[in-house]
């Protein structure tokens, strides 16, 4: 690598910045825009619902995205492990490439597709309505591939020595996962779930009309009753031009969203450096 | 025990997918009933006179995709050779990380972007009648495609061995021609696989979208006026779904838009993640 900024640097960077500024500007933006509006009593109160969505605070937004993405996490989580599990302990090759795929093809499908899906399925032929259930089962498929891949990664990490030695001491096969493989995978597949949650926690398109509703709702009464969202209070704020006051809550909200994201894969980021030392 | 865990957890993997794909056949079955393969070619939507076609979102969704990936792919790019190749080694962990705090951007947030600041800017400079066009929506994918392709590039970029550069430098090349023969050469699977899942995650983009593109079901006119509102897959699906009553052709014609936009992602998105197993 040679020291001098000859012309073809410059012309790399000059492609590189738009690249580069416009990701900080846009950050910055909603930094800019939505610390105007945040304090104490918009993040902790739920008071004031005019039927307008003009709370003066998002407590129940908040609440609402957190139950959704925890439950979803919490459902796709035994499932993913298993799979996981079956993939490293029992499956034949055949029957891993056909699990792979599966995962890799589940990968790629929409979200909003898995948001129709559960309309059909969930909403209506089971009858569950509109409802935290619902949203919780969806989003539960949202991030089961990806959570299934990460069991499946971490546990390919372990030393081939330590399952042996296991193994040799005449351990059964529960035996070996609980006390050899979860131990030694444990970091990297919390790791997973935080990215999980911060995945569950963006999703606005699946949940939009599968397990929310704008306003009229502060605390979901049960699993079969509808929540309020901060991606969707955003989605539905954003759109009330008339109103000053609703687009300043709309980029309160999105601050907080944005931080609450960003505060799962930092915290998973975190883990994983240590995971690595 | 420790089986039936195993066995029940890899069965509920295969039927989710085999569920999906049943449910929606069986949701969209009337339209196809109804009006059979011509609903693909068809060029009107008007769900109150009853007139259900693709057309008019297909055309949106891949004009939008396409233009989004055209303006990310080279910026993004050349984002990560600088990265790697320009700034000193301490700011590199400083701008991944930004990269990739951006890539976690919930994508409504950025459609609240779009709608406040994108909209009215190309409404101000363009003179439009209104800011909410297929290029707004164009626009506003490749920004949240950028860091997505940037990141992996980057990535498989990185993994260009020394040795080759090494050696690139021994034959007396100079920086660019070191770009251009070694590093992009053999970056390439890694960034065509970047590219393509940022064109599979832009194509089932939604919220972001359905509050920049318009919203209305037409095709532009000539093709490439990309400065007018339209449709796409998603926007369609998003805006309408909520409206449509159960069971009604309305329904059965959405639930078929979203089979096709399963079925397009598929196959933009699924060879990709298989190369990346190898």
């Amino acid at each position: 690598m040679s020291s001098v900024f000859t012309p073809a640097k410059l012309i790399v960077t000059l492609l590189a910045l738009p690249a580069l500024i416009i990701p900080a500007f846009a950050l910055g933006y909603i930094v800019y825009q939505g610390s105007s509006v945040i304090s104490w009593q918009f993040l902790t109160s739920s008071d004031a619902l005019d039927g307008f969505g003009n709370s003066s605070g998002i407590l129940g937004q908040l609440t609402g995205s957190l139950l959704l993405a925890l439950g979803g996490c919490l459902i796709a989580t035994p499932i993913a492990l298993g799979a996981g599990l079956f993939y490293q302990l029992q499956a034949n090759p055949r029957q891993r490439k056909l699990l792979e795929s599966v995962l890799y093809l589940l990968q790629a499908i929409p979200p909003i597709v898995y948001g129709l899906f559960g309309l059909v399925l969930f909403v209506h032929l089971l009858a569950w309505g509109v409802s935290l259930l619902t949203g919780m089962l969806i989003l539960a498929i949202v991030v089961l591939p990806a959570l299934t891949l990460n069991t499946i990664t971490s546990l390919q990490r372990i030393a081939p020595e330590y399952s042996e030695a296991a193994r040799a001491l005449g351990l059964s096969d529960s035996a070996l996962v609980g006390r050899v493989w979860l131990r030694h995978a444990r970091l990297e597949l919390i790791t997973g779930q935080l990215l999980a949650m911060a995945r569950a926690l963006s999703e606005t398109a699946p949940i939009l009309f599968t397990a929310t509703v704008f306003s009229g709702v502060v605390w979901p009464e049960s699993l079969l009753s509808p929540v309020t969202t901060l991606q969707t209070h955003i989605f539905y704020l954003a759109q009330e031009g008339g109103n000053p006051l609703a687009i300043q809550v709309a980029w309160g909200s999105a601050l907080v969203l944005v931080a609450s994201v960003a505060l799962f894969s930092l915290l998973a980021r975190k883990l994983k450096s240590i995971g690595e030392q | 025990m420790l089986r039936l865990w195993l066995n029940t957890a890899t069965l509920l993997c295969a039927a989710s997918l085999l569920l999906i794909v049943t449910f929606l056949l069986y949701a969209s079955s009337p339209i196809f009933a109804a009006q059979g393969l011509n609903f693909v070619v068809e060029q009107e939507w008007y769900p109150y006179e009853a007139l259900f076609g693709l057309l008019p979102v297909l055309v949106g969704s891949l004009l939008s995709v396409g233009v989004a990936i055209a303006l990310a792919l080279p910026l993004g790019v050349a984002a990560a050779l600088f990265n790697l190749e320009i700034i000193p080694k301490a700011a590199q962990s400083w701008l991944r990380l930004l990269m990739e705090l951006m890539a976690g951007i919930p994508s409504v947030v950025y459609g609240l972007l779009g709608l406040w600041l994108l909209v009215p800017l190309l409404e101000s400079q363009l003179n439009l009648l209104t800011g909410r066009t297929l290029f707004t929506a164009a626009l506003l994918l490749a920004i949240m495609a950028l860091p997505t392709i940037m990141v992996l590039s980057e990535d498989a970029l990185r993994r260009v061995s020394r040795e080759q550069r090494e050696n690139a430098v021994t034959l007396g090349l100079n920086w660019w021609q070191q770009v251009c023969r070694i590093l992009l050469p053999q970056a390439w699977p890694g960034i065509r696989l970047a590219t393509l899942l940022a064109l599979g995650r832009a194509l089932g983009e939604t919220v972001a979208v359905m509050l920049v593109v318009g919203s209305i079901d037409r095709i532009p006119e000539p093709f490439y006026n990309l400065l007018l509102p339209a449709q796409t897959f998603t926007s369609r699906i998003g805006r309408e779904m909520g409206e449509a009553e159960i069971d009604s052709l309305h329904w059965a014609a959405l639930m078929s838009s979203g089979l096709a936009l399963m079925l397009i992602s598929l196959i933009v998105v699924a060879p990709s993640l298989f190369w990346r197993s190898k």
